[in-house]
């Protein structure tokens, strides 16, 4: 009995001792090489792997920053230039700083300025929803409201707004890795710079359609009527295809442009708001150029801001 | 024992309330929008101008790339505009507005009801007045039947079907152009046959139409004993099963011959053409009129059979203005399709114009038309039985749902033809066909993309080639020097 055990132990051992050998001798024959500093580079990433860099995942992007002779052409949005440094560290080499971007949605096609001509019963997605017609919009070239965007995100940065019907970027949250951009199958959603302390001024229409049409399709479609391109002193607006679009390099955030536009398409966001004083001559200056909608959409941008805030609970139950 | 095809396929209840409705002529409206993309490829260049006075079957568009059309003007009168007008998805598209004044038809129009069976013995003269009148075909896809007709070189067709069965439920108005105008569909059919160098046709026609089969075989027993170049004309009665109008069904039902994936029917033998094509060959052959008309089924559940009707309509004329003539929408009616209930289209847009392919007029009711609510796939299989083409809709969705490109390509999504059988038997309710159809589109552009890259690589192969051979003989040239 005892010898048995003695033997079974035995044999056991040996058998583990040969196959440990065995292992070790294939792990040194098969060993793949790899550059130590694949993994180095990987550690400092954010390993999302949500693919905003353009490669496959996080060791991709690792393995193209290490084969790179520069790291002009490799850029984490996620990490940002906080991380690019610390790769450019591990690597030796030099990095070139990015302004921040942030996705922005170029359409304020809430259920109020734009109504409704038809409802879609079909499949709740947008890009199906594109393929099948125009839109329950009159606009051709509006938010389609499915969500396509939410579903693309992989930091729940975009919900949407019940309210408006329209997607809301959480700017805390948004990483501009570009993947509602190209979820969203009318191309309403765009990269842009993130500017001081938030502050931008966009336009917030892609409707390409003359002028009328496009007005009486949404109460806030850029016309093309080109007013802004004249007050602009920096010549960052132009315009095709009746449509403005504010070039963000060029931009100094002076607001000239929103001031003058007529509908409305052209918004600031995330400017201090004026203090009540000093608000008063502006609103009379506004108030010449046939609409006030250029002081009201200033104004609207904190309450765009708290809306966001709500939206994220409201994702939740959507979920 | 009827034929029908091998695989796959479903048995909607047919609904075919306005088949015993005669074909009514719809009046003229007052002011007409002939669309400028009236068929499958290249929108066509309008050449009137605005203040020009057209005349009935006046050319007024013409065709802007080898796949493309001919568009004729179905009225007569001024050219008030030409620009954007929306169509019935609400897309953008060239229209042309003409304002009726009178019926004045253009010169060389034979407008009289009789019959014409002396088929032209001119092969070329026939596919010209095909192409010139704007033939395209009218079962669904509009693609142009003069290029349909001229086979490839090294290939040939070895029988004409004629599509006749109608296989989408509520439709009718192939039935009673087969009822009516039978003889000149048979008629086309041999005009066809003769272009395809004399081979048989065979015209298909799904058992549910008794009376179309009556009087199809019919009409080519009697063309048969009176007339000459009509022989090797048949009438097959399919069994009931949709979708046996799809070309590839069709093909499978008739001759038991499979088109194999992303290949043509020419390739196993076969040409086939709706019955109204048919009827448009005959018109635009013997009687020289460009295809300005076409019927419409106008139906629904919620109308009652005295507003059920077919009519036929010039292209061009109003939805709303069919919708006035049969006395305004129904209040039961929640959605208005274009087409069938199977592969139709909703209407977003009622002002939008009929064009060339419309068939329909179909009014549904909320009951019929509100999704229901979606479940898990629970592996039942039923939409792989279901599936004509052999495909297995739930694999493609999950493939599709995870943009699976390669995989996708290897399940051969490119081959479904959107006939919604998958959709009609979940018993989930997923909206299988609604994302399969994004995903056909995207794999098909990546395989364009890939044949498209080859064959620049093969041009650049032999561009390098032709470099080479001509690079010695220019070093030869300065030693001559």
């Amino acid at each position: 009995m005892t010898q048995t055990i003695i033997w079974t132990i035995a044999i056991i051992t040996l058998l583990g001792v040969l196959l440990a050998v065995v292992l070790y001798l294939v792990a040194k024959k098969f060993k793949v090489e790899e550059d130590p500093r694949i993994e180095e580079v990987e550690k400092v990433l954010p390993g999302a792997n949500c693919g905003g860099c353009g490669h496959a995942g996080c060791h991709a992007f690792a393995t193209s920053c290490v084969g790179a002779s520069s790291l002009d052409n490799n850029f984490c949005p996620v990490g940002g230039n906080e991380t690019m440094k610390k790769v450019a560290a591990v690597l030796g080499m030099e990095v070139k700083e990015k302004a921040p971007m942030v996705a922005v949605v170029r359409c304020n096609g809430t259920c109020e300025n734009r109504p409704r001509t038809n409802e879609y019963g079909g499949y709740a997605s947008c890009r199906v929803k594109s393929a099948l017609y125009c839109g329950d919009t009159g606009c051709l070239y509006g938010c389609l409201g499915c969500g396509d965007c939410v579903a693309a995100c992989a930091f729940g940065a975009i919900s949407m707004d019940p309210a408006t019907g329209l997607p809301v970027v959480d700017e805390e949250k948004c990483t501009a890795c570009g993947a509602c951009v190209k979820a969203c199958p009318k191309g309403v959603i765009e990269l842009r710079n993130k500017g001081p302390r938030g502050m931008r001024v966009y336009v917030q229409c892609i409707n390409k359609e003359k002028g009328g049409v496009a007005r009486k399709a949404c109460k806030v479609a850029c016309i093309g009527c080109g007013k802004c391109a004249k007050v602009c002193a920096h010549d960052a607006i132009t315009i095709a295809n009746n449509l403005a679009y504010i070039d963000f390099t060029k931009c100094k955030l002076c607001r000239k442009c929103v001031a003058e536009c007529p509908t409305g398409a052209l918004v600031a966001v995330n400017f201090p708001v004026p203090k009540a004083k000093p608000a008063a001559p502006v609103a009379p200056a506004a108030a010449k150029v046939e609409k006030p909608a250029g002081a009201v959409s200033v104004k609207e941008a904190p309450a765009a801001l708290a809306s966001e805030k709500k939206t994220v609970e409201t994702k939740e139950e959507q979920k | 024992m009827k034929k029908t095809f091998s695989i796959g396929g479903v048995h909607p209840n047919d609904s075919k309330i306005s088949s015993g409705c005669r074909i009514e002529v719809l009046p003229v409206p007052g002011t007409v929008y002939v669309s400028m993309l009236q068929h499958l490829g290249a929108m066509a260049n309008p050449v009137v101008a605005v203040g020009d006075k057209v005349k009935v079957g006046q050319v007024i568009g013409e065709p802007s790339g080898f796949i493309s059309a001919f568009v004729h003007s179905p009225v007569s009168g001024t050219v008030k505009s030409i620009g954007p007008r929306k169509d019935l998805a609400g897309w953008n598209i060239t229209h042309v507005e003409i304002e009726v004044e009178g019926d004045e038809w253009a010169e060389g129009i034979d407008l009289s009801d009789t019959l014409v069976t002396e088929i032209p013995q001119d092969t070329k003269a026939i596919l010209d007045k095909i192409k010139l009148n704007g033939v395209v075909g009218l079962g669904g896809a509009t693609f142009p039947a003069h290029v349909k007709l001229c086979p490839p070189p090294g290939k040939k067709a070895e029988c004409l079907i004629l599509n006749g069965a109608e296989c989408e439920p509520y439709l009718t108005s192939d039935n009673r152009i087969m009822i009516e105008r039978s003889k000149e569909i048979v008629v086309g059919a041999a005009i066809m046959k003769y272009v395809l160098g004399g081979c048989p046709a065979v015209i298909g026609i799904e058992e549910n139409k008794p009376e179309a089969i009556a009087a199809m075989k019919a009409a080519v027993a009697e063309l048969q004993a009176n007339a000459k170049g009509y022989d090797g004309i048949s009438v097959m009665v399919l069994k009931k099963k949709y979708p046996q109008g799809g070309e590839k069904q069709l093909i499978d039902a008739v001759m038991h011959r499979q088109v194999k994936s992303m290949g043509l029917p020419i390739d196993v033998g076969a040409v086939v053409q709706n019955v109204a094509t048919s009827l448009a060959v005959y018109e635009a052959v013997q009687k020289n009129k460009p295809l300005i008309t076409n019927t419409l089924t106008v139906t629904g559940d919620c109308l009652p059979m005295e507003r059920q009707h077919n009519y036929l309509f010039r292209i061009g004329t109003p939805l709303s203005f069919i919708i006035d003539q049969m006395g305004g929408i129904p209040e039961a009616a929640v959605k208005v399709v274009s087409g069938g209930p199977m592969m139709g289209k909703a209407i977003v847009n009622l002002d939008a114009t009929t064009v060339k392919g419309s068939s329909s007029l179909l009014f549904l009711t909320a009951a019929q038309t509100v999704r229901k609510e979606q479940g898990n796939c629970i592996r039942c299989g039923k939409c792989a039985e279901a599936c004509p083409m052999g495909l297995e809709p739930f694999l493609l969705n999950k493939l599709a749902k995870n943009r699976m490109m390669d995989e996708l390509e290897e399940n051969a999504v490119h081959d479904c033809i959107e006939c919604g059988c998958c959709l009609y038997t979940c018993p989930a309710n997923i909206p299988l066909l609604d994302v399969i159809r994004i995903a056909k589109g995207d794999v098909i552009k990546i395989i364009r993309g890939r044949q498209a890259a080859a064959r620049a690589a093969a041009e650049a192969a032999k561009a390098a080639e032709a470099a080479k051979a001509a690079e010695p003989a220019k070093v030869a040239e300065p030693a001559k020097k």
